[in-house]
């Protein structure tokens, strides 16, 4: 009946060509759409109707590729010569024949928080990352926000998981040694109707648990944020916003995890699991097979497929991009929370939404947007995107789009629920997953990770016996960073080693020394993308015009390899391609 | 039957633009839009047999850096650039080396010799 | 812990413009300091190998290397001799601060780290700016599409090839048609590279006439106009790029693009005065030039207090076209600069300043300076630029008060070329309020 009813309403939305089909309390969508538009509203449509999760394999007429679109790892069609990363080259296999208590698909801030958990107990963990760095996709393509809790709707996971996961990061940081703020979000009034809500907002935030929230009048809002724009009628204020580097913080994470104990293997493509009865027995990559007890699917973009080779696909991912601009640091003068338009809290939280977002180094973020895209990796930014964004610059009169330093795309990997999935496989006993995490993923982190480790333990716990490490550190070294040192403790510091003397990225103000730190950490950073990512170098104005022969140079000694072949970001992306006066 | 054509003279940053006449026999019968003496003698050379300066760097062992910059002390046929800058290859100078040092005498043949435009210490 | 030093001037940049700032300083009696980032004197000359420096100054086709090294050979010379000046290699001044001296009169005070002299401050009455410009990027002209490696500013491709002796690529696409864009593509060409064209977004080129000549035509490299870059493919390393003829409003017409396999992106689409120092110390920009605003002299016009000596000069003030011009606006800076801290260490009382503002009419992109001291007489040099190319020419008259303070006919005026006067202070008359920029056709010009 229910199957039925919903057959129906599908052909009436999205075409005759389209059937669904009940399995193992999912719904599976079939056909063919002529539009990807068609497909989506198929999705969504068949979403919240009582099953467990909505697969939905429709393959839309314009964007046949996207059924079958499969992962590519750094190495995938990487030629040796393209390597450039020492001793990563392609045809080794040194996870051949290895067995691991615990493997968790994905270095994403999930996975490498996840990791990070695992690592308080006395197991073997194996982290597997595609790329040549964790942190090189949705966790590196975001805004950095660790939302207050208060958007998300009441009663999902999201928003349990983002208010326990925001009071997490504050102690968390703290012992990871990394930058985190609570500048505060304000959602602003554009209308007496809209501040009439109020009451409305207030019981929301209550609802979801959100720590604290303050009605702040039209003078209030004014002495807050003299630069907002327009005739506006207060605003609703949420202290516990805060800020994060979201790639420090992943690979902070990662670099803990290691300490403790975790292996991070990075350029290695998952690619399947062997199975006898209803357990996973082996992991394939493309670094070799190792044996696991139990694997955690934290696989991003990717996490419906890796569910798919358990047979256990009961949920499907659609990918929405969001674009963010970073504006120079002289815009993080003029405002200091979060503001918001109040579009973001419309309940269909896939409509655009977005704002400006003050990053802990200072700048502005503006973004993100919001579009539905047949592809799980495309990053190319439009000039649509950034005009989407010049209006949410228009809140506040210092701003402006000349001041763009850059902008960025990202991905979320959306259920069709719109909310994430968080439990071990009902298909086999030794999977969990963490899957669907979209925004607001990095807030929640920390709690996924603290429940996604519980789960795995459990599992792990009726074949082994688990005692805690007792030699976890949970505070990690943290990294040089010149400029949270006073001048003092500066000129201690460089006359024992010379080389933070040595300022080589001008525009963030980055030494020598620490982008060495970077490439000899536990985590080593190996090519100028991985670099900036953890010390800035080449992120400011000039975009590194002026630092990337210097960063290449550094790259080149500390890995020992040629000048020439320094990446950007891995295998296939050296920066030169070859040497002047040097032809036979 | 003569000719009449247009180009930029590229003496100085001027680069006055030049209309050059010459007759049958392709040589020089006037030119106009010169600012100055040299832009008819660059024009009487362009003609006839075009010329260049070549500026590039040549590989240097011992130095902090690893290229060295150089130029030809005269100008060279425009025709024998890449014949000249490919020559170049697989050249190593040794450091040190001052602003104006001779790298190569009588570079190809042309009789025009290829100088240091920067000096270079030993490190 | 932090050593100090004091000076009576200190130059932030050791390029063309910082290295005749400190000398001309250093003839004038000042003890004069350099505050230099990079481990060698010379600023971006260094990697300028191709020549054409120099004409207007010594007469002489120069390479930028050898242009710098008449000018760092000086002071290392002059270093070596006495105590006059003092050269801070591989420094970078962190921040900057005033202080108050004892006299009442203001020092700077800058917070610099080496790697050789670790973390020390320079102090000196008087400061000047000589930090050069930066290349706008790939961003900041909104090229969209993916990150791949193997897009480049023409200045860093610059640095790669002449300096580290490195290939960018094979197959090279130039976006804009700057001096540094022309000659890269003759470089690239020279080492091999297929230069595959130049594109430029205007109507015509943005570079000098020479370079067109000696840096594409010479060699066949097609130039492009009225045509931009739209967007980059390769998620790893470049594989090609979109472009696109634009309207005359420069944007890209629909329908007109096409795909250029290229593995190489070198942009030259304009440079930036550098001015985070000049804006640290509350100096306010010219959103014309992007640079402070300055007396003749390159002293900051906006010194509500008489005794403020921060002095501006170079591509810092506004992007020049010739270094010729960048060295004769460091002179005038280190001079005045070393007199003005003289003055203030001997309790002179500084003259009161008449500035005049110059206004650039229609037609000019900007002038510079954007005061004249009448106070000061003598003569002032201005520069400027116009904003579109005036192929017929035309007349600029300097005029103030109803008189004309100068009048100069040009052949062909043309926004990539900066145009310099040379005016008498004193032909500006008593109590004007302004001297102002007017440009006239030929015809009309003479016609006064």
């Amino acid at each position: 009946m229910k199957l039925e009813k919903l057959r129906e309403g599908l052909r009436r939305i999205a075409g005759r060509d389209v059937d669904a089909r009940e399995d193992r309390g999912a719904i599976v969508l079939e056909g063919e759409t002529d539009t990807w538009e068609a497909r989506l509203a198929a999705g969504y449509f068949a979403a919240n109707r009582g099953y467990r999760g909505v697969v939905n394999d429709i393959v839309a007429a314009e964007a046949p590729w996207a059924a079958t679109e499969q992962p590519r790892g750094a190495l995938t069609g990487a030629g040796n010569g393209d390597v450039g990363n020492g001793d990563v080259a392609s045809g080794e296999h040194p996870l051949e024949g290895l067995s691991f208590d615990v493997a968790v698909v994905g270095g994403g801030v999930v996975g490498c928080a996840i990791a990070r958990e695992l690592s308080k107990w006395r197991i073997s963990v194996i982290l597997l990352e595609k790329e040549e760095d964790v942190a090189c996709h949705t966790s590196s393509r975001n805004d950095g926000m660790i939302h207050d809790g208060f958007a998300a709707k009441p009663g999902t996971r999201k928003a349990a998981y983002n208010v326990r996961g925001n009071r997490l990061w504050e102690p968390l940081a703290r012992e990871l040694g990394i930058e985190f703020s609570r500048p505060g979000s304000i959602v602003i009034y554009e209308s007496r109707a809209h501040a009439a809500l109020y009451p409305a907002f207030a019981s929301r935030a209550a609802k979801n648990g959100v720590d604290g929230w303050e009605y702040w009048s039209a003078r209030r809002l004014r002495a807050e944020e003299p630069w907002v724009t327009g005739d506006q009628h207060g605003a609703f204020f949420l202290p516990s916003a805060g800020i994060i580097s979201p790639y420090k913080a992943t690979v902070a994470l990662a670099e803990s995890a290691a300490a403790n104990g975790v292996r991070i293997s990075l350029f290695t493509l998952a690619t399947g699991f062997e199975r006898e009865g209803n357990r996973i027995t082996h992991v394939r990559t493309d670094r070799g097979n190792f044996s696991v007890k139990v694997v955690v699917n934290a696989a991003g973009n990717w996490a419906d497929v890796v569910a798919g080779w358990a047979d256990d696909r009961f949920f499907s991912l659609h990918q929405r991009r969001g674009t963010d601009m970073i504006l120079d640091v002289q815009s993080g003068d003029f405002q200091r929370h979060i503001m918001a338009k109040p579009s973001l809290l419309q309940a269909r939280t896939h409509t655009k939404g977005g704002g400006l977002v003050p990053t802990v180094e200072g700048n502005i973020l503006v973004g993100p947007t919001a579009n539905e895209l047949p592809g799980r990796e495309l990053y190319a930014t439009s000039p649509a995107e950034i005009r989407q964004l010049e209006r949410h610059i228009g809140l506040n009169l210092k701003l402006s789009p000349s001041m763009a330093i850059t902008y960025f795309a990202g991905v979320r990997p959306c259920t069709w629920e719109e909310d994430f999935v968080i439990e071990p496989s009902r298909r086999v006993a030794n999977l969990v997953h963490a899957a669907g995490i979209q925004s607001p993923g990095l807030a929640s982190a920390p709690a996924i990770a603290e429940d996604v480790a519980k789960m795995t333990l459990d599992i792990l716990g009726t074949s082994t016996r688990i005692v805690p490490n007792t030699a976890f550190r949970p505070f990690r070294e943290a990294p040089v960073d010149l400029r949270r040192l006073s001048l003092e403790e500066r000129a201690k510091l460089v006359a024992r080693r010379p080389e933070y003397g040595r300022i080589v990225c001008r525009c963030e103000e980055v030494s020598e020394g620490e982008i060495r730190d970077a490439v000899r950490a536990p985590l080593s950073a190996r090519s100028l993308d991985a670099v900036k990512r953890r010390v800035r170098a080449g992120m400011g104005r000039c975009h590194g015009g002026f630092c990337t022969p210097r960063v290449m140079e550094i790259l080149a000694s500390e890995l020992g390899v040629e000048l020439s072949e320094v990446t950007k970001k891995g295998p296939g992306s050296r920066i030169a391609l070859g040497e002047t006066k040097r032809r036979a | 039957m003569g000719a009449k054509r247009k180009f930029v003279c590229v003496v100085c940053p001027r680069g006055c633009a030049l209309e050059v006449e010459t007759d049958e026999g392709g040589l020089l019968v006037g030119v106009s839009g010169n600012a100055c003496r040299r832009g008819e003698d660059y024009a009487r050379s362009e003609i006839a047999d075009p010329r260049r300066v070549l500026t590039t760097t040549v590989a240097i062992r011992g130095a902090a850096l690893r290229r060295l910059p150089v130029k030809t002390a005269g100008a060279v046929p425009l025709g024998r650039l890449v014949e000249v800058c490919r020559a170049l290859d697989g050249l190593i100078v040794e450091a040190p080396v001052a602003c104006g040092d001779v790298i190569l005498r009588d570079l190809c043949g042309l009789g025009v010799d290829l100088v240091a435009t920067d000096s270079l210490e030993r490190a | 812990m932090v050593s100090r030093k004091d000076y009576d001037v200190l130059v932030v940049g050791g390029g063309p413009a910082g290295l005749s700032a400190a000398l001309s300083a250093a003839e004038n009696g000042a003890r004069t300091g350099i505050i230099e980032r990079e481990d060698r004197l010379g600023g971006i000359l260094k990697q300028c190998v191709h020549d054409g420096f120099g004409l207007v100054r010594f007469g002489e086709q120069l390479a930028g290397p050898e242009y710098a090294r008449r000018f760092a050979d000086r002071v290392v010379e002059a270093t070596s001799k006495g105590t006059v000046l003092a050269t801070h290699l591989g420094a970078f001044v962190h921040a900057a601060r005033r202080e108050t001296c004892g006299d009442g009169g203001v020092r700077y005070v800058l917070e610099c780290v080496s790697r050789d002299e670790g973390v020390f401050v320079a102090a000196a009455r008087s400061l000047v700016l000589a930090t050069g410009c930066r290349e706008r990027t790939d961003r900041q002209v909104f090229i969209h599409g993916e990150r791949p490696a193997g897009v480049f500013t023409a200045g860093l491709a610059q640095h790669l090839v002449n300096i580290e002796g490195l290939l960018p690529g094979h197959r090279a696409v130039i976006l804009g048609s700057g001096d540094i864009g022309l000659i890269m593509a003759r470089r690239l060409f020279l080492e091999g590279v297929e230069v595959e064209g130049v594109y430029e977004i205007k109507s015509e080129p943005s570079g000098l006439s020479r370079n067109v000549r000696q840096c594409l035509e010479d060699f066949g490299i097609p130039l492009n106009l009225s045509t931009t870059v739209t967007a980059v493919h390769g998620d790893r390393r470049v594989q090609g790029v979109t472009v696109a003829s634009v309207d005359r409003r420069g944007t890209p017409i629909p329908g007109s693009e096409r795909y250029v396999e290229c593995d190489t992106l070198v942009l030259s689409v304009g440079l930036i005065p550098e001015n985070e120092l000049a804006v640290s110390l509350g100096l306010a920009l010219d959103p014309a030039t992007r640079g402070p605003r300055v007396d003749q002299e390159g002293r900051m016009a906006e010194a509500e207090r008489a005794d403020e000596g921060i002095f501006v000069c170079g591509n810092a003030l506004h992007v020049n076209d010739l270094v010729d011009y960048v060295s004769e606006s460091g002179e005038q800076a280190g001079r005045a600069a070393a007199l003005f801290a003289a003055a203030r260490r001997e309790g002179v009382p500084i003259p009161e300043r008449e500035l005049i503002p110059v206004k650039a009419g229609s037609g000019f992109l900007y002038a510079v300076p954007q005061f004249i001291d009448r106070a000061r007489g003598g003569k002032a040099v201005l520069y400027f630029r116009v904003n579109a190319t005036r192929a017929e020419g035309g007349v600029v008259r300097v005029a103030s008060g109803g008189a004309t303070v100068l009048k100069k006919r040009y052949a062909v005026l043309r926004p990539p070329e900066m145009e310099r006067l040379e005016i008498d202070v004193a032909a500006v008359p008593e109590g004007a309020t302004q001297i102002s920029l007017e440009l006239a056709d030929k015809g009309e010009g003479d016609g006064r």
